[in-house]
């Protein structure tokens, strides 16, 4: 019982503790930029629950959705491609890095030009950046599938759909997590992005529109929500990642052990 | 994602067919918009975008803009990693203080670093520390990170050897915790790089701090479409430059490290 | 069931060309245990690999159940000796045996039956929920050859399959691979470098010469059916024809034809 009171100790601890002192050191500020906390809560819960939920805040996830699910999609789909053929990959490789050093905000405006500024624009700005680390990182677990499990698949005639799915697909899991966990920050941050650059709706343009308006309150609650959004995808990518890759945790748990 | 190193011989046709890969979409881009497959005036033909590149270069306000990317870059990259190395070892070594501040960083860490944006903006307007601001708070828990995988990878008896011979705090950290963390630090330093980039470029971008972004900004509110891929072509090459040179170094500090290390899957 | 005919094959490349094996000619009976002993680097693995279909000869002929091998053929299994890299790491026990019957679309009722009594079999009825690597090294092997085993195949190839495991483990095993052919009579070719093993282990010791290789001798080993760690190896006979297949290999290591 102590066990579980310590743990919930350690985790709770801290940031209870920041959360207490910010509370307290911020009650009676008067700094415009910096307004009390308990005032940043109000806000959070005036702004925010009703209807911009609906008309602002949930089409931007939504958006962030089908954005990153098709990243995924398109990623994954031609990383397999690519990473199978060695000549395929020795050709694409310079240019496919080139294209993902481009710090993906920078997309914004070029996509802008190519597909206006409509949600087709935002969703297109998020599979252009959010699409790379997927790729590549599916091309790398592709490409290292083991050999002698390659050999076994071939001697059992395990070919064709069924290679794919039981063999290269759950043999890059682990790096096309990888991708995936990079991609699902890139498309949040390009999400954000597109709506502050060039948008009439969405929580990036809201959180944008309260700062040029000097709605400090107003503001502090928009990034207070960006925030939460953050861990709370990143808390289910975790959940998420653990259940599919159980058997790779359990694997490197057992060959970190000592013999 | 790492490289195998390849052999001499055997590693010149896969240079070959990257280089002609390179070529090949060159050429691809360069004919796409001359026959009409897409609109022109949205994507210039390579030819353009490289000759506006070449006028770019002769432009001092496209040096002075690069000077400002690469001073802002560098600043926020320097304290990241500095603040990032000193918490990750503090944090690694002293008892206690991994466990309690461990939920408190996962928290942290997944904050979108754009979420600080309108707080930049309002508190720095559109001065350096607005972007400093994003790029050091984005840059630092990759540093963080990997920092503190590699204090924690240290070999468990040499640690208790060291704990026998009864070593102090600061001998602890200068002969058994740095020698191990050296080579995370190094990886750290190449990722929070590449992060510092993104945000930087993103400050310039959004925020309107001096710089290659801003340049990309202007020349898009502008309509100027050719300088505009013609700056972001720099920034791709930028980008691939630092990854190509943090690389490199990377190898160097490794090649004589004796440490076999697995480079921590950190997010973003 | 299988006839290797005039099997020859040259490995080219970086400017090398390496005859790895040179003429080979056997056939293996319908249900024998037909062992392949030989010195380091004569092909033994290449051999293995040409009749499973997985590497195309330079010149010769195999068959398998009367017909040409061109790629893996069907109704056969091979075992590695990197078991722990053949086994599917995210797949339970009993999914990694079951995965080639499901491949070859058997129903799943009779999938079931026989995953169960190929991990019977081999000893592991209760381990089906396990995963490989929570397994020890003897024991993914028994997994290996259980799914083997369920494959029903009317050849079996083992590629020194029991290098890599301790002694004790290896007698364990040694003694389990009898009782699985005796009990499914199965064609079996099994690759190894143990002497000894061989000449325990089958009803023939295939000898090969060093590159390029080709068949030194084949001995019939008249050893009784039901055989023992213990007492075979202690046996007279045993200490004779493994002598015998001893002196061979030597030979062969020297290039030089022996007495037969």
């Amino acid at each position: 019982m102590s066990g579980a009171f310590r743990r919930a100790g350690l985790v709770l601890g801290l940031p209870v503790v920041l959360f207490v002192v910010w509370w307290f050191a911020s009650y009676d500020s008067k700094d415009f930029y910096r307004p009390p906390l308990h005032k940043i809560l109000e806000a959070f819960r005036d702004t925010w629950f009703g209807e911009r939920m609906v008309q602002d805040v949930l089409p931007s996830l939504i958006r962030l959705g089908i954005g990153y699910a098709a990243a995924l999609a398109v990623g994954v789909t031609l990383g397999v491609a690519i990473g199978s053929a060695r000549w395929l990959r020795a050709l694409l490789e310079p240019v496919l890095e080139f294209l993902r050093a481009i710090p993906p905000p920078v997309l914004v405006p070029i996509v802008i030009l190519l597909a206006g500024i409509e949600d087709r624009m935002k969703v297109i700005v998020i599979v252009s950046g959010a699409v790379w680390p997927v790729l590549l990182n599916t091309v790398e677990g592709v490409r290292a599938v083991d050999e002698v499990l390659a050999d076994t698949c071939r001697s059992y005639r395990i070919r064709g759909l069924a290679r794919l799915r039981h063999l290269v697909l759950r043999s890059a899991s682990p790096q096309i997590m990888t991708g995936a966990r990079q991609a699902l920050a890139i498309a949040i941050i390009l999400m954000v992005i597109s709506e502050m650059f060039a948008a009439n709706n969405g929580l990036g343009f809201l959180v944008v529109q309260f700062q040029r308006s000097f709605q400090v309150t107003e503001m502090w609650s928009g990034v207070l929500l960006l925030g939460l959004i953050g861990v709370a995808l990143s808390l289910a990518f975790r959940f998420v990642d653990r259940r599919v890759l159980r058997w790779y945790y359990g694997l490197r748990a057992v060959e970190r052990q000592p013999k | 994602m790492s490289q195998p190193v390849r052999a001499g011989r055997v590693g010149q046709v896969p240079a070959l067919l990257g280089a002609a890969g390179l070529v090949a979409v060159a050429v691809a881009l360069e004919l796409a918009p001359r026959l009409g497959l897409v609109p022109a005036e949205f994507m210039p033909p390579t030819s353009t975008i490289l000759a506006e590149l070449a006028r770019q270069l002769q432009r001092p306000e496209f040096w002075v803009a690069l000077r400002d990317t690469l001073v802002t870059w560098g600043i926020g990259l320097g304290i990241a990693v500095a603040a990032g190395t000193v918490a990750g070892v503090v944090i690694g070594t002293v008892p206690g203080l991994r466990a309690a501040t461990s939920s408190t960083i996962e928290f942290l860490r997944p904050i979108p670093s754009v979420a600080l944006i309108p707080l930049a903006v309002l508190l720095y307007g559109a001065r350096i520390q607005s972007t400093l601001m994003l790029v050091i708070y984005a840059s630092f828990w990759q540093m963080l990170v990997q920092v503190l995988h590699g204090v924690v990878d240290v070999d468990p008896v040499a640690r208790d050897t060291a704990r026998s011979y009864r070593l102090g705090l600061f001998a602890r950290i200068r002969y058994l915790v740095w020698p191990t963390a050296l080579p995370y630090v190094v990886t750290g330093v190449r990722l929070a790089a590449t992060v510092a980039l993104i945000l930087t470029i993103t400050g310039e971008l959004i925020i309107g701090t001096p710089g290659l972004g801003k340049e990309i900004a202007v020349a898009s509110e502008s309509n100027a479409v050719p300088p505009m891929y013609a700056l972001v072509l720099v920034t791709g090459l930028l980008g691939v430059t630092a990854n190509l040179a943090f690389r490199a170094a990377e190898r160097r500090v490794l090649a004589w490290h004796p440490a076999i290390r697995v480079e921590a899957a950190a997010a973003l | 069931m299988l006839a290797v005919r005039g099997l020859r094959k040259v490995y080219e490349g970086h400017g090398r060309r390496v005859e790895a094996i040179g003429d080979l000619t056997f056939t293996v009976g319908a249900g024998e245990f037909a062992c392949v002993v030989g010195p380091s680097g004569c092909g033994k693995t290449t051999l293995l690999r040409c009749v499973a279909g997985l590497l195309p000869p330079t010149a010769g002929q195999i068959e398998v159940d009367g017909r040409p091998v061109s790629g893996p053929p069907r109704g056969l299994a091979l075992v590695f000796q990197e078991y722990g890299r053949s086994l599917f790491p995210w797949l339970r026990v009993r999914d990694n045996v079951e995965l080639p019957l499901r491949s070859a679309r058997v129903p799943r009722g009779r999938r079931r039956d026989l995953v169960s009594e190929a991990l019977a079999s081999v000893g592991l009825g209760d381990v089906h929920h396990a995963y490989p690597w929570q397994l020890s090294g003897g024991m993914q092997q028994r997994v290996a050859i259980a799914r083997a085993v369920a494959y029903q195949p009317r050849v079996l190839l083992m590629d020194e399959p029991f290098a890599a495991v301790d002694a004790q483990t290896r007698a364990d095993l040694e003694d389990l691979i009898r009782s699985v052919w005796q009990r499914f009579g199965v064609t079996l070719l099994f690759v190894t470098h143990d002497i000894d093993e061989a000449v325990y282990l089958g009803q023939r010791v295939i000898m090969l010469s060093a590159a390029p290789t080709h068949v030194a001798e084949d001995l019939p080993i008249d050893l009784p059916v039901e055989r023992d760690q213990l007492t075979t190896r202690a046996d007279a006979r045993f200490t004779e024809l493994r002598g015998h297949v001893y002196a061979q290999i030597q030979a062969a290591k020297r290039a030089e034809p022996s007495e037969v």
